[in-house]
């Protein structure tokens, strides 16, 4: 049987994982890179003996097929790391996910109390317009929440004022859980983070271990990985792609393609087309963005030096953005147990000043920073290396939806053209989600129908969904519904009342027409309460209203209270899940 | 992404605008165990306790519920007669509640 001609642009998780998915369907897949080496914006590099994960990426996935993979590929090279991460603020370090008492202890009473009135405050008296980033979280948490813990960040990350990010764009990456499942996920100990886990998979030295296995299966069933292999036009004809033309150490190649996976940046794709993509197309993919990071790596003469595998630095005073501590995700990340390794990550933005600064600068302000910080000092650090990091994280600007919609839909037009992983779908796509794009994608060209395009779209709105509809058979919508609907304070205040009034009116009837012998006891006490009140058929009418009256105050204040505490607890539910989901929100840039 | 945040809406509305309708039947079974419960203990309390005078209060409801005493015996009389009380009540009391909610919405 003739093998498919298939091309592969990009030798990262994602192209990786389509050229392994192509040798199992017995496909002769060629992966053209452009790097020296595998694994893209995942891959580790190395430096004297010490390995460095770009960017720090945790393996942990809910797809199965994306789990075996990894533990087909790595089987006893998988370690197990609990995960230890803390945050950076004001000469104190919070862990992270945040515990109350350490919180508060770092905090201090008094700007815990401040924190506490902060939040009162936005809930007395929010912004009246959320147009900002800031003005949407401080509604949500306070400005004094903001301050500490989302500010400096997320302006670190972006390089932008967070007055200058639209909240609708906070909204929109802060998904909110629908308030039915956010209770039926409280009710049943399901409410927690979606990326805040507590261990996760990691490969002894690092993810390019991964990508390495994945080079060799790829080999090893018939396929090609091609470095230095950079592809310079795609030609198409009649909605098909039909040949590629790549530079390969100086030579240019041109090969026939009968069908394209591509994960290169989306915006590079449209530009290597020929005949040239239209007019409206070219100007969407000007629309993308992305920032790139800088890590500055400092091998430091010291067995240890904190214990965390990652710090988010949210302080303002220095640049720093994310501190890794390699050694601390696997042991065998450094050559020698005296020595450990940290990299200094930087946000920053192709051409911008960080971007620009000499490596010697670089080292200078990150030596600086770390000392500042109270970590290292600068006489400890042995050596150090620079890394560039461009087009790390794609960005998600006010544009970007009617941007890549554009391309999206011009892509859509071609037959044998498929885009798969993180900067291939312009999109957040973590490690398993990319891979998982790519495994898809080859199971399209043999026949299957996947939209890739929903894969980490639709994913938690479709797993919140199923455990809502798991939990519904437990507890119908209905009875939660009941369970947690407002209780008419008038309505039972009227039926406590009546009913207790109807009580005293017969038992009071009842008495007035029976010969009650002395000594025994009777309803004469109700004129206590009761002014006026005997017990007689006249006492009965007497003891109507003033039942009726306490009755109605008893069942208005037992709705009430009721209500109050369903209200709190409701109120208590969903501000957790957005609390969750905003610190899932941090967490994409990792 | 409409869809999503149509189905959050949808959720909030149902529930903080549903108003909670009682179910008289279960209503009832509660009260009316809880009332024939109370007076199941509070009479065997009392009997346990002994004395000159027992249940010189408790008594009282021997003038609603013929045959009560504050006895051992008594205390099953008493519960039969609370149960009953306590169920009549509870179904009356869902049932007026719906009612009003019905005629307020």
């Amino acid at each position: 049987m003739k093998k498919k001609n298939i091309v592969v642009i990009g030798a990262g998780p994602a192209g990786l994982t389509a050229a392994d998915e192509a040798v199992k369907q017995n496909m002769a897949p060629l992966v053209l890179e452009r790097a020296d080496k595998v694994g893209g914006i995942a891959r580790t590099e190395s430096y004297k003996g010490c390995y460095f994960d770009v960017g720090g990426h945790r393996f942990f996935t809910k797809f199965e097929k994306i789990a075996t993979l990894w533990q087909d590929l790595m089987g006893e090279d998988f370690l197990k790391v609990p995960r230890q991460s803390s945050i950076y603020f004001n000469n104190r370090f919070y862990n992270y996910p945040l515990r109350p008492l350490n919180a508060l202890f770092n905090l201090g009473i008094r700007e815990s109390c401040m924190v506490m009135f902060s939040f009162a405050g936005s809930k007395i008296r929010p912004f009246p317009k959320e147009e900002t980033f800031e003005e949407w979280v401080s509604n949500r948490f306070g400005q004094r929440l903001y301050k500490i813990f989302f500010k400096t960040y997320t302006e670190k990350v972006w390089g932008i004022p967070c007055k200058q990010i639209r909240a609708d764009w906070a909204a929109q990456r802060i998904k909110g859980l629908s308030l039915t499942t956010t209770i039926y996920n409280a009710l049943f100990g399901f409410q927690h983070s979606k990326t805040l886990i507590d261990e996760f998979d990691y490969p002894i030295k690092g993810p390019g271990m991964m990508w390495e296995r994945l080079l060799e299966t790829t080999k090893e069933g018939g396929g090609k990985v091609s470095l230095n292999s950079e592809v310079i036009s795609l030609n198409h004809e009649n909605g098909r792609i039909t040949d590629a033309t790549y530079t390969h150490q100086g030579k240019r190649y041109k090969i026939a393609v009968e069908h394209l996976v591509s994960s290169a940046p989306i915006t590079a794709l449209v530009t290597m087309l020929k005949p040239q993509a239209p007019k409206e197309v070219i100007e969407a993919s000007r629309g993308l963005s992305y920032r790139a990071f800088i890590i500055v790596i400092f091998i430091i003469d010291k067995p240890s030096l904190f214990s965390e595998q990652w710090i988010y630095i949210h302080s303002p005073n220095v640049r720093v953005g994310r501190i890794q501590n390699f050694k601390n995700w696997s042991a065998a990340m450094v050559p020698d147990s005296n020595l450990t390794s940290v990299g200094m990550e930087y946000f920053c933005s192709e051409g911008d000043d960080l971007w620009t600064m000499p490596e010697t600068e670089l080292v200078g302000l990150a030596a600086r920073e770390l000392a500042e910080l109270g970590l290292a000092e600068t006489d400890d650090i042995a050596d150090e290396f620079v890394l560039r990091q461009p087009k790390a994280y794609p960005v998600y600007n006010q544009n970007y939806l009617n941007c890549l919609g554009i391309i999206q839909e011009f892509i859509a037009g071609f037959k044998n053209l498929q885009t798969i992983g993180r900067n291939g779908m312009h999109r957040y796509n973590n490690m398993d989600h990319s891979m998982l794009t790519g495994m898809m994608a080859i199971q399209n060209i043999t026949g299957c129908d996947h939209n890739l395009w929903l894969v980490n779209e639709e994913e938690e709105y479709l797993e919140d969904e199923k455990n809502k509809k798991k939990l519904q058979q437990l507890i119908p919508e209905r009875l939660l519904i009941g369970l947690f609907g407002r209780m008419d304070k008038l309505g039972f205040a009227t039926a406590i009342g009546t009913i207790s009034a109807l009580y005293v009116f017969i038992a009071t009837l009842w008495m007035s027409i029976k010969s009650i012998p002395p000594g025994i006891p009777n309803l004469t006490f109700l004129g206590e309460y009761f002014a006026g009140y005997t017990m007689t058929v006249n006492g009965a009418f007497i003891a109507f209203p003033y039942t009726f009256f306490y009755g109605f105050l008893l069942g208005w204040m037992f709705a009430y209270i009721r209500n109050f505490i369903i209200t709190l607890y409701l109120f208590y539910v969903r501000k957790k899940s957005e609390f969750l989901s905003i610190k899932d929100f941090m967490e994409f840039f990792r | 992404m409409n869809h999503k945040n149509n189905i959050v809406e949808t959720d909030k509305d149902k529930l903080f605008r549903g108003v909670l309708l009682l179910n008289s039947g279960i209503l009832g079974l509660s009260l009316g165990i809880l009332f024939g419960l109370v007076i199941f203990i509070a009479t065997n309390w009392l009997v346990i306790k002994g004395g000159d005078h027992v249940g010189s209060h408790l008594r009282l409801l021997g003038q609603f519920f013929i045959g009560y005493k504050v006895t051992f015996l008594g205390s099953f009389i008493g519960f039969a007669y609370g149960f009953a009380a306590g169920t009549l009540s509870g179904a009356l009391i869902a049932w007026i509640y719906n009612k009003f909610v019905e005629f307020r919405n």
